[in-house]
């Protein structure tokens, strides 16, 4: 059984190495709370980082061992997209970021992949970077917010990026990094997390479709973690909004419903219901497994879940555990 | 058809007559000359759904066109009144009731109502519930999902779920259509409706759970429109951030899905698999028919989209279709 990791992030070690003794990291700093939590700083914002993020590429394979996962899919810690300082800064620590992973696929080929990350605040500056990781270092792809200081990514000024996307064969992966769309109404209870990801993942979908990114470039390969949010659940009700839309440009000729095939979903739905639920929507051909190593909500003990599920099929279990992203990332 | 509906939106009267003069009702008025947009404050416009304004005689004709026997009644939520001083939110409301109990007074055995609530004033809104039930004869209230920002989890509230417990109120939950949560983010592609109101229920659903609402009010009755959103399949999640953080475990001792259960949903979830999901995820005890009328263009209509599901069987269907709400409102049906 093999099986690989499409949602696994990295706390790079050179932020923790430069961060050292209260340096900084190209401005972003570290800091101790009154438990001993390490917290990064990233502009006014604080993260807090779990014992795990800091742990040596070895640490993780052990971990990796004990779970049974055979392969992370490496992405940067979301927390350091960095999108809203100064674009300067975000173009040095994905480059630092990237390069690190690229040390550690180099390293250990058959145990790592890569998936970048870029500065999109500057959208020139995010094809740069995502050709540098893709035509020179070996990535399969990056890992991309579902909004950009405020912007979603069906707005004109990023076309470009989905076009050199669809080109260069990326993989692009949608995780949140700051507030999400829950944030503006509570910060209890984990919220902002426990429903604003899901509700985040569903607008990136509409708005890819809907503002005719989809259409645009048919090539296109796109994931959306967290089992795409309520995407799948919801799509009756999205493609009732699509037939309500006046005829503009970039309206898509076909719902919704008939792009779901168009995009990839992680496993990370939590129950196996919800999991058959979205298997049975968009196809097990669609799905891959994920973790959200090494933080809080990820999976307890991924790999035994997913092969303890009574009603996935043995077949269905090894494309969603390897096979598709064997196929998808040429691994 | 034997069949109760609990989500069917309607203005009132004294509202109607009063605009139609060209007066304010509540600081709204018409702002164009068909009449079609309602200006209700600063930076909100609504539109009108003709079949808004229908007569009860009205209605009913068109009830019988769609096979639905009895239709539970409520304000359309974006003329709601949270908004205004405590003393208008209170006439709003008191007006609003008085309208609606003589609206559904008029066809007593096809028309129930729910109560508007002026809820910026937690004294007032049980005041009003309390008259409304038990001297208009109301089922309950239908209520937004938010108060002038607050989420229900507040405190301040507990008295009124205490309250309504008490009375055997219905609370029916529905959230703006159009002017909530996801103008945040944006305004494109209808995305407010199509995806704001779901949200919007998932997270009032989160909110009445976490906050210790249900826990605390066991016998409360509680519906949430359009299925509660997705919060049926985000349910998985919602139990991960209770088992790792403990700023979720404040007011519940137990996993939110425990708890999912002790609410009823409707069926405006637009898919099959959806309403199987919900169904097989809350229990069949937990569903009921709703409609949002007149919004929602059901195809052939509301209890004939539900008859025609092979994957829902006959008794699943009875239960939704009036069973369930019978036993909830204490209305009863003939068919």
């Amino acid at each position: 059984m093999r099986s690989i990791d499409i949602h696994a992030h990295l706390t790079p070690q050179c932020f923790w190495k430069s961060t050292e003794s209260g340096g900084d990291w190209h401005s972003l700093r570290r800091e101790q709370d009154d438990r001993g939590r390490e917290i990064a700083i990233v502009g006014d914002r604080r993260g807090g980082l779990p014992p795990k993020a800091r742990w040596t590429p070895e640490e993780r394979m052990a971990d990796m061992d004990s779970l049974g996962v055979d392969v992370h899919v490496l992405s940067p810690y979301s927390g350091f997209y960095n999108y809203s300082l100064d674009a300067s800064v975000a173009v040095a620590t994905s480059r630092d970021s990237n390069n690190e992973i690229a040390e550690m696929v180099k390293a250990w080929p058959n145990r790592f992949a890569g998936l970048g990350t870029l500065p999109m605040q500057d959208v020139n500056a995010a094809v740069a970077e995502l050709e540098r990781i893709m035509t020179t270092m070996g990535f399969k792809g990056a890992m991309i917010d579902d909004k950009v200081n405020g912007k979603l990514l069906d707005e004109p000024e990023f076309l470009p990026f989905w076009k050199a996307a669809e080109q260069m064969g990326a993989l692009i992966l949608f995780h949140q990094g700051d507030d999400t769309l829950v944030d503006y109404r509570t910060k209890r209870y984990h919220l902002p997390n426990s429903v604003g990801n899901l509700a985040d993942r569903t607008i990136t979908f509409c708005s890819l479709v809907m503002g005719g990114v989809m259409d645009a470039c048919p090539d296109l390969k796109i994931c959306l973690s967290h089992g795409g949010g309520y995407t799948c659940y919801n799509i009756g009700r999205i493609d009732r909004g699509w037939r309500g839309l006046p005829e503009a440009p970039t309206k898509p000729s076909l719902p919704p419903s008939e792009y779901l095939r168009r995009f990839h979903y992680d496993c990370i739905v939590y129950t196996e219901e919800a999991l058959r639920f979205l298997i049975d929507t968009v196809g097990a051909d669609r799905v891959l497994f994920g973790t959200d190593w090494p933080y809080d909500m990820e999976f307890d003990w991924p790999v035994s879940w997913i092969l303890s599920l009574d009603s996935i099929t043995q077949e269905e279990k090894d494309l969603i555990l390897w096979k598709n992203l064997e196929t998808l990332l040429d691994l | 058809m034997r069949s109760i509906d609990i989500h069917a939106h309607t203005f009132t009267p004294t509202m109607l007559r009063t605009l139609e003069a060209g007066q304010e009702w509540y600081g709204m008025r018409y702002t164009n000359e068909e009449k079609s947009n309602i200006f209700v404050r600063e930076g909100k416009i609504v539109n009108i759904h003709p079949k808004c304004k229908y007569t009860p005689e009205e209605r009913v004709a068109d009830m019988d066109q769609l096979g639905t026997e009895v239709q539970l009644v409520s304000l359309h939520t974006p003329v709601f009144g949270y908004h205004l001083s405590t003393a208008d939110g209170i006439a709003h409301a008191q007006e609003v009731n008085n309208d609606i109990a003589a609206f559904v007074g008029e066809s007593p055995k096809r028309l129930a109502g729910m109560a508007a609530l002026p809820m910026q004033d937690v004294d007032a809104a049980i005041a009003e519930l309390g008259r409304a039930v038990n001297t208009l004869g109301l089922k309950g209230a239908e209520l937004d999902t938010v108060v002038n920002g607050k989420t229900w989890d507040e405190p301040e509230f507990l008295p009124f779920f205490k309250a309504a417990e008490s009375m055997g109120a219905t609370l029916f939950y529905h959230p703006q259509p159009q002017h909530n949560l996801m103008l945040e983010r944006t305004n494109k592609y209808a995305l407010p409706n199509c995806l704001g109101v779901p949200v919007e229920d998932t997270l009032l659903v989160a909110a009445l759970i976490y906050g210790g609402v249900m826990e605390n009010c066991p016998d409360l009755k509680v519906c949430v429109a359009h299925g509660g959103g997705p919060a049926c399949f985000g349910m998985g999640r919602l139990d991960r951030g209770w088992k790792v953080r403990s700023e979720a475990r404040v007011n519940i001792t137990r996993p939110p899905s425990y708890y999912q259960s002790r609410i009823y949903y409707d069926i405006v979830v637009m898919s099959e698999r959806s309403l199987r999901f919900l169904i097989d995820q809350v229990g069949i005890e937990r569903v009921v028919l709703g409609s949002d009328y007149p919004f929602v263009p059901w195809d052939p209509s509301p209890t004939g989209w539900l008859q025609g599901l092979e994957s829902i069987t006959q008794e699943e269907k009875d239960m939704i279709l009036w069973k369930n709400l019978e036993n909830l409102l204490g209305i009863e049906t003939t068919g």
